[in-house]
């Protein structure tokens, strides 16, 4: 029935000629029968025919009838509804120009930011029930640790009193250090990254090798043969997705490891982990409360809410320290992280806000094309009241001005998603964003979905001002063009007047935003890494041997034999100007060693409890002329610093000021380490500049000890030169090959890299919403311009008369544009209200800056103001002078 | 227009349809046929405006009440025939019911106020 209805419906739209054929015949037919009737009756052939049409009816108006009983006129008007829209955006190429490009540049930036955050932060991880696995660490907010390491006998205490847990498993919190040497035996080595993981890893993460098995509890017993699973994408790239892989020998740092499973393709956890090694259950790791390098996850039963996960936990913690006082400090507590939201880190909000961002700016730009349309609808007044006048009902030409709406909506959709593409593309193949999955971001389906809403948006907005208009109004207000109280310019008025509010509001909140963006990049970029030499080169050069920690196998004095070697052979390379080593190079992520410390004049004072902890580094000679971080005081290192000399230390200048507050010297002062391994007293021979070593928050307290001094070997090489960094790196690749052929040294990075990758989150987005911020700035200006503009075409008789009549030129132009000005200014002050109230989401985006600022928000306002001014003043002045000279010559 | 009150009356607002399915009824029939049917049974009473047979009937053809298709008439020419549907027939059933039933009380009404 209702088919039979489409499939008519669908004749008369798509087989338009045949059906009228048909009519034409039907009535033809009946035509000469009636005049068949006609002439029987007596009358003359063409009086027949005549009479005829006259008792049909009319023959278009029956066939017009007709149409209409075929149900598909209403569609037919609104393709002629298109039609027309499409002729009238030809007929205005310039304004048709800059509608479709400000609609397509907001609809593109915002597609683009969607699916960046659709395919970071809304496609689920590939863990089922992802929301009932959590990353629990500790924090220690009364040391000024943010994150703090879980040791191995952790693991059993969560296992142990916490029911609600299904599975606990622990790995290390950070990749680094934990690489391996692959060799398949087929190809050439390559190192990976490796994850060591306790057994019931894959059982929290929910997730199955498709190839062979996980691990188990027999994996991890000590003498148990070693074994590995290796990722999907590893499986692919490096063992040429071998289905007979499973039981194979691989060699791992060159220990043979069996080959027991291939993980489920998308399974990289930790991120950017290519094989998982069983942690084993060596002893030095199991008894000791000390050796904190681990975090845990855990899976959650059914109905263990994350309140209770909270609680359970702290209370744990809690405990903990209440029974080992010696290894734990009374302020510990857990921090208990959902895995997505560890997965994305600060990502999240970032993302959020530059897709946040995205859709203002296409306001912004719905804003001004809706005023473009306005001025369009408004100037062709005449045209559409002639036809409310002859009988159109106002709906017809709101349909009118929808269907504008919507073909320029369209076509800046698909523009859009050209512009959508292009924006992925480049974003994607960005040096580091840092961000996981931002590789996968992509046109899908819902990125067309997004764009079809956004379209859809715009199409209303844009055409709701024009129709609101000129829907209602008559034909005499219509036709006295330029009367001011006449309804229509009114109405059109007030839709001005609204559009410059909302436009400037919109303008000053992305312009504001990108502004306190800059300022706190610039504070975590510039102002405080403490790392002068952008240019200097650090390799990993960890030595590597088989064993769970893969230094392990290396004495330090072996250790401290190779380095000296090492740097000896590259600082008499011609073209290098320094070179040192380093235990952990600067800004490797938000690990490190975070020892508590005291000295000497607190001695005895902490109790064993609260104790700070500092940044512990071992260094050698010209570390810290090498990366540019001043010594202000004392000296560096040198071989005066040998194992059985006094133990000495470098102190970054936040200690020294904390030694100084209490009234002594730093230099010559004593500071000693709370660690088992601590060499005792250590005398301070110099102060070092504050330098940032941890990304983020991390405090700038340090402490160095030369390399000689130290129980920790050095593992990254520091080498600044006249060369290109190329040249260095192969460099120290030949020399570290030369010494030892088993070793490789990996991992280049330059300083500058180091800075820029951990601030690379910052970067994005201060890009982005600079951009965003720009282009809102030129959409204002387009808006004020086009207001006035506008105006002033309307009010061209007046504006004329008044100079002719001797006004000065500076008042007129005053009048006119004060108005748009006002509700300009209007607009910023809403826009300040509203960045204002960003406040709370301040703390980790605004670092060094705040919402608030006022010397920002003033400055963004009064910059905003002088730019409205500017494209107001500017039509308006020119405007005055044409009208004196052309339109008294027309009258 | 033949438009005095003896020559005939214009048909109330929706009984053409019903009309139209009662010619129908007997036989399929063009446009022409139904028109001169409708007037001789009613004795010319009923006055058809013969243009807006048409689009009823192309309303009815939507609807699936009628069905269309061409054929030859009685004076050998191409003519659309017009005939009814199942669906048309239980339309025709119900409507005429519906009718009787109001007649039938406007003319109680008629008889006794």
């Amino acid at each position: 029935m209702l088919l039979r209805d489409l499939l008519y419906r669908g004749r008369a739209l798509f087989q338009r000629k045949v059906m009228e054929d048909d009519l034409d015949a039907e009535l033809r037919f009946h035509l000469d029968r009636l005049t068949e009737q006609h002439v029987r009756a007596g009358k003359a052939p063409d009086e027949a025919r005549r009479l005829s049409r006259i008792d049909l009816g009319g023959v278009s108006q029956v066939k017009e009838q007709c149409r209409e009983s075929w149900g598909v006129s209403w569609i037919n008007a609104l393709a002629r509804d298109f039609g027309s829209a499409l002729v009238r955006m030809r007929r205005y190429p310039r304004s048709a120009v800059v509608v479709e490009s400000s609609l397509a540049l907001g609809i593109g930036m915002s597609v683009a930011m969607f699916s960046l955050v659709d395919a970071v932060l809304l496609r689920p991880l590939p863990f089922p029930d992802q929301d009932s696995i959590y990353v629990i660490q500790k924090a220690d907010p009364l040391a000024g640790a943010h994150v703090e390491e879980l040791a191995y006998p952790e693991l059993v205490d969560l296992q142990e009193s916490i029911p609600g847990f299904e599975y606990v498993a622990v790995t290390p919190t950070s990749l680094y250090g934990y690489a391996r040497v692959l060799e398949t035996g087929t190809a050439d080595p390559v190192q990976l990254e490796a994850s060591p993981v306790s057994h019931d890893f894959f059982r929290v993460l929910g997730v199955t090798p498709r190839l062979g098995r996980g691990f188990t509890d027999s994996d991890e017993q000590v003498g148990a043969p070693p074994v590995v699973v290796i990722s999907d994408r590893t499986w692919r790239e490096h063992l040429r997705a071998d289905p007979g892989i499973i039981g194979r020998t691989v060699r791992l740092n060159g220990q043979g490891h069996t080959v027991i499973g291939v993980m489920a393709p998308g399974v990289e956890f930790p991120r950017g982990a290519a094989l998982w090694v069983p942690l084993g259950i060596v002893q030095r790791i199991v008894e000791r409360r000390g050796a904190t390098f681990l975090q845990a996850v855990a899976r959650a039963k059914p109905g263990y809410s994350r309140q209770q996960v909270d609680r359970d936990v702290s209370a744990l913690f809690t405990r903990l320290a209440d029974e080992y006082p010696e290894s734990y400090s009374s302020s510990q507590r857990g921090v208990v992280t959902p895995l997505v939201n560890y997965w994305t880190g600060s990502a999240r909000i970032h993302l959020w806000i530059v897709l946040g961002a995205s859709l203002l700016l296409l306001t912004a730009s719905a804003i001004s094309s809706g005023g473009l349309l306005l001025s369009r609808a408004v100037s062709r007044r005449s045209e559409i009241a002639t036809h409310l006048a002859l009988g159109a009902p106002p709906r017809r030409v709101l349909a009118q001005m929808t269907a504008e709406g919507a073909v320029a909506g369209g076509i800046a959709a698909i523009a859009g998603l050209g512009i959508a593409y292009l924006v992925i593309r480049s974003l994607v193949n960005w040096p580091p964003a840092d961000i996981p999955r931002l590789s996968e971001a992509s046109l899908d389906l819902n990125s067309f979905c997004f764009a079809a809403g956004a379209a859809a948006f715009v199409a209303v907005l844009c055409s709701l001002a024009p129709g609101w208009a000129v829907s209602r109004m008559r034909l005499e207000s219509a036709i006295r063009e330029g009367d001011l109280r006449s309804s229509v310019s009114q109405r059109a008025n007030r839709a001005r007047d609204l559009f410059v509010l909302a436009q400037s509001a919109v303008t000053f909140v992305l312009l504001a935003t990108a502004v306190l963006l800059v300022l706190s990049y610039r504070s975590v970029a510039f102002v405080e890494t403490g790392l002068a030499n952008r240019d200097a080169l650090t390799m990993d050069v960890s030595l590597r041997g088989p064993g769970l920690f893969p230094s392990q196998s290396f004495d330090t004095g072996t250790t401290h034999a190779f380095y000296s070697r090492l740097l000896q052979r590259l600082r008499k390379e011609p073209g290098v100007t320094s070179a040192a080593a380093i235990l952990l190079r600067p800004l490797a992520g938000p690990i490190g060693w975070d020892i508590p410390y005291e000295f000497e004049f607190e001695a005895g004072s902490w109790d064993g409890k609260q104790r700070p902890k500092a940044n512990y580094e071992v260094v050698t000679a010209d570390y810290f002329e090498t990366v540019g971080s001043p010594l202000l005081q004392g000296r560096d290192f040198d071989n005066r610093d040998a194992q059985e000399a006094e133990p000495v230390a470098i102190i970054s200048e936040t200690l020294a000021d904390h030694v100084r507050s209490a009234g002594h010297t730093p230099i010559g002062h004593r500071v000693r380490l709370a660690t088992r391994w601590s060499p005792g007293w250590m005398r301070v021979v110099g102060v070092s500049g504050d330098a940032r070593y941890r990304s983020g928050t991390h405090s700038g307290a340090h402490i160095f000890v030369p390399i000689l001094q130290a129980v920790q070997a050095t593992r990254h090489v520091v080498i600044r030169g006249q060369r290109p960094r190329q040249e260095l790196e192969a460099l120290v690749q030949r020399i570290v090959r030369e010494i030892d052929p088993s070793q490789n040294a990996g991992d280049p990075h330059t300083i500058g890299e180091l800075i820029d990758r951990d601030t690379a989150r910052h970067r994005f987005n201060v890009i982005l919403l600079l951009w965003f911020g720009a282009c809102a700035v030129i959409l204002a200006v387009t808006a004020v311009y086009s207001v006035i503009a506008e105006t002033m075409a309307a009010r061209r008789t007046e504006v004329a008369i008044k100079s002719a009549l001797g006004a000065r030129r500076s008042r007129v132009v005053r009048d006119l544009v004060v108005r748009t000005l006002r509700f300009a200014v209007l607009g910023l002050v809403l826009g300040t209200a509203a960045v204002s109230s960003f406040g709370s989401l301040s703390l980790d985006v605004f670092r060094g800056t705040s919402a608030q600022d006022p010397i920002v928000l003033i400055s963004v306002a009064a910059f905003l103001f002088v730019v409205s001014l500017g494209a107001a003043v500017w039509p308006a002045w020119h405007a005055t002078r044409d009208c004196r000279r052309t339109l008294l010559r027309e009258s | 227009m033949k438009g005095d009150l003896l020559s005939g009356i214009d048909l109330p607002q929706g009984t053409l349809d019903l009309l139209i399915l009662k010619t129908l009824n007997l036989e399929p029939q063009h446009g022409w046929g139904i028109s001169e049917r409708i007037r001789q049974i009613s004795r010319e009473v009923l006055n058809v405006q013969q243009g807006s047979l048409y689009p009823a009937l192309h309303r009815l053809e939507r609807r699936g009440w009628i069905r269309a298709t061409w054929g030859v008439s009685d004076n050998n020419r191409r003519a659309k025939y017009y005939e009814l549907t199942p669906e048309g027939r239980r339309q025709l059933e119900d409507a005429s019911a519906s009718w009787q039933k109001l007649s039938a009380a406007v003319q109680i009404i008629l008889d006794t106020a």
